[in-house]
């Protein structure tokens, strides 16, 4: 019985099955939005999912023919008796293909996501427009300023919160991102973006979000003991005036002078 | 048994060694306040008497917790656990507690989509929540003296005095539950206190309030006896603190608490329009050069820059070797190292708690009691419980208030407010040329202006 190539054909079989269940089960596959589905509801993040997929695909191609090609072998040249070892010193021309053609694909990976990562990361490809907000990572909180009506940062009618990010569905947001302790990092699973917020630099973020409702926002930088509590709550509002609203209730809530039964942050 | 399998049996158990709670020292128990050891030396029985009063009230373990009658708790303190043991002698059982399932966007009550029955939920209960999220800083007990405790600053609340010092009530008073939930759920700015809101949904908030309560109750019930204690007769230590004695000490502590809700301080004038005028009525205030009325004087805390270095609290640079230049447990060490002088300023400069704390660098325009003008006219009417800020209502009028809030919240923005104020009594600054020893910790502070001086946080 040769038990070899069936062990190894086995745990190939489960780890190519294991990868074509996982669109089918929403915790087995890349974040989705509130109404889930497979693809991102960011533009940016389905990019970066068609990235990844191309990267799956060539990766998987790879693993299925090297993995066919180890169960054949050992199934084929088992141990039997009577049969003679063959010695064989290699081939130059084998060993220039399966450097060549690795290199090749990696080359064109570099080359092909080139253009991606410039439009997400690169300081030049920021939208020319108003920043939604400045956020400082602190340990262990997301501080979010949002300019007050007059449009402005870092002045006196600043709306100031804690762990509370809106923004507008379907177009794009800019934020400047701050750290003012360690080095934290800025994730949006469900819109894949991640960015590190680094103590000294101020880093401009830039996202949409094609579907209202509830995100999360994570620190993804392991910061310190308290690192699991920097949670946020997103919320991606359905229109200008929807999210103005809200805005208006947060600011009264923070110039409020009154004593009255209503939570702080304007909730 | 073959060699290699022995192996193989040692590196397995290495490898589950880590798994199930087999590292933890035992089951999490209370440790009994200092003070009982430093107030009733010497009188094992008066200690004892107090020890059997507190498991009596409140349970001898957290796992165990008994909360008396009267303590105001929502539905008695049932949601303090998630196991719950009825009725009597033989006929005594246990229950998992069970809340109905409430979906948070609405309010309302789940009900099965296919029987149409109310669906429940199994409660977390504030114990569960509090071991979790809170034990480490705030201490088994509520003693702030959780294992990460002693890395923060300033250091996390003791709320065994039952004093909190961010509340919307009159100076010593409870806080109200709102004020509670206001700290839980948006955290202290410039503190270490995080926000929960996006971590525990509502009711999860309120269980673990209530366990503060149960814990702050506890602990002030605890000092109570301790007191009544420090006056009884070692001899007739069990008459002393009976369980009647018990009872009464906690009910007093629980009464306190009943009142919060009803002494929410209300500012008695509208808030005026933050106006230039205004702005530079708050001004004089701060500064101590209002000519009317009984005078106040934030700048000698605050600093005559509002950047909290006034001469009433020991220099930053001082302060900065003290707190921040070593061990924290070697503190005393380096307070006993600064002159009498200094010595003297280092009294004045920790709260009742005896932390050491610093007023507020007011031109960064974080407000660790909240930004709201209703928060900061909390913060000056009343003071700041067990702190050094003392209330003005009283000394100043509400008008007045309400002009050093405008001042306060505009100062951040205008640097031009107190360019070069003094503070009254002292000749017009001079731009001093800093003494080459300056650097040192132990000699006069550095001018105001010395950017070396600040403390990082």
């Amino acid at each position: 019985m040769r038990y070899w190539p069936l062990l190894f054909a086995a745990a190939a079989v489960f780890a190519v099955g294991s990868f074509v269940y996982s669109p089918f089960d929403p915790d087995w596959w890349l974040p989705a939005g509130p109404e889930g589905g497979l693809t991102s509801v960011s533009s940016i993040g389905r990019r970066i999912d068609s990235l990844y997929i191309l990267i799956l695909v060539i990766t998987g191609v790879v693993f299925i023919g090297t993995q066919i090609a180890l169960v054949w072998a050992t199934w084929r040249f088992a141990d039997a008796p009577g049969r003679v070892a063959q010695y064989f010193h290699g081939s130059q021309r084998l060993e220039v293909i399966w450097t060549i053609v690795p290199a090749a694909i990696l080359v064109f990976i570099a080359l092909y996501q080139m253009g991606t990562w410039a439009d997400i990361k690169f300081r030049s490809s920021a939208p020319k427009i108003q920043p939604l907000a400045e956020i400082t990572g602190r340990q262990f909180q997301w501080v979010m300023r949002y300019p007050g009506p007059d449009g402005v940062l870092n002045t006196g009618d600043d709306l100031q919160l804690v762990n509370d990010l809106h923004f507008v569905k379907g177009k794009q947001s800019l934020i400047y991102l701050k750290a003012s302790d360690v080095i934290h990092s800025f994730f949006l699973p469900a819109l894949r973006i991640k960015q590190d917020a680094v103590p000294g630099l101020t880093i401009p973020v830039w996202f949409d979000a094609d579907t209202q409702g509830k995100y999360e926002l994570v620190c993804a930088e392991l910061c310190g003991w308290g690192h699991y509590k920097m949670r946020g709550n997103v919320t991606v509002h359905g229109s200008q005036s929807d999210f103005d609203e809200w805005m208006g209730r947060a600011l009264n809530e923070q110039n409020r002078d009154t004593v009255a039964a209503v939570g702080p942050q304007g909730r | 048994m073959t060699s290699r399998f022995r192996l193989v049996v040692v590196v397995g158990s290495l490898t589950l060694a880590g798994c199930g709670d087999s590292f933890h020292a035992g089951p999490i128990g209370y440790t009994e306040n200092a003070q009982l050891g430093i107030d009733l030396k010497d009188k094992p029985k008066l200690q004892a008497a107090v020890t059997r009063a507190m498991a009596n009230l409140y349970g001898p373990t957290p796992q165990q917790i008994k909360v008396p009658a009267g303590s105001g708790l929502p539905d008695g303190g049932v949601h303090l656990t998630n196991l719950i043991q009825q009725g009597e002698g033989d006929r005594t059982e246990v229950r998992p507690i069970a809340l109905p399932r409430v979906d948070e966007a609405s309010g309302q009550y789940m009900a099965s989509k296919s029987t149409g029955k109310l669906l429940g939920e199994p409660q977390e209960g504030g114990y569960a929540l509090y071991r979790k999220h809170c034990l480490h800083c705030h201490g088994v007990d509520g003693a702030g003296n959780g294992p990460t405790a002693s890395f923060l600053f300033p250091r996390p609340r003791d709320y065994r005095k039952g004093l909190f010092k961010f509340t919307s009530t009159p100076t010593g008073a409870k806080p109200t539950r709102e004020d509670l939930r206001k700290t839980l759920k948006y955290g202290l700015h410039g503190t270490s206190m995080p926000a929960f809101e996006a971590l525990m949904s509502n009711r999860q908030t309120e269980q673990v309030i209530d366990y503060l309560l149960f814990l702050s109750m506890r602990g002030e019930t605890e000092l109570g006896l301790i007191a009544e204690a420090g006056v009884a007769d070692e001899e007739t230590a069990d008459e002393a603190i009976s369980d009647t004695v018990a009872v009464e000490i906690a009910q007093s502590v629980f009464a306190k608490w009943k009142a919060a809700d009803s002494q929410v301080v209300t500012p008695e004038t509208p808030r005026p329009p933050s106006t230039p005028e205004s702005i530079a009525r708050g001004r004089e205030l701060f500064l101590g050069l209002n000519k009317t009325g009984n005078k106040v004087e934030c700048a000698g805390c605050h600093g005559a820059q509002g950047r909290g270095n006034g001469p009433s609290f020991i220099d930053e640079a001082t302060f900065t070797q003290v707190v921040f230049r070593g061990d924290p447990s070697g503190m005393p060490t380096r307070v006993e190292a600064l002159t009498d002088k200094q010595k003297e300023l280092w009294k004045a400069s920790v709260d009742e708690w005896g932390d050491p704390l610093r007023p507020a660098n007011l031109t960064r325009g974080v407000y660790k009691g909240g930004r709201r003008p209703l928060d900061l006219y909390w913060r000056l009417a009343k003071g700041i419980n067990g702190a050094k800020m003392p209330a003005h209502l009283g000394l100043i009028k509400p008008d007045q208030i309400w002009d050093l809030v405008n001042f306060v919240l505009a100062l951040p923005y205008d640097p031009t407010l107190l360019k070069g104020a003094t503070l009254p009594g002292t000749p017009a600054a001079v731009p001093a040329a800093a003494p080459a020893h300056a650097a040192s910790p132990t000699t006069s502070p550095a001018p105001a202006e010395d950017p070396r001086v600040a403390v990082r946080r």
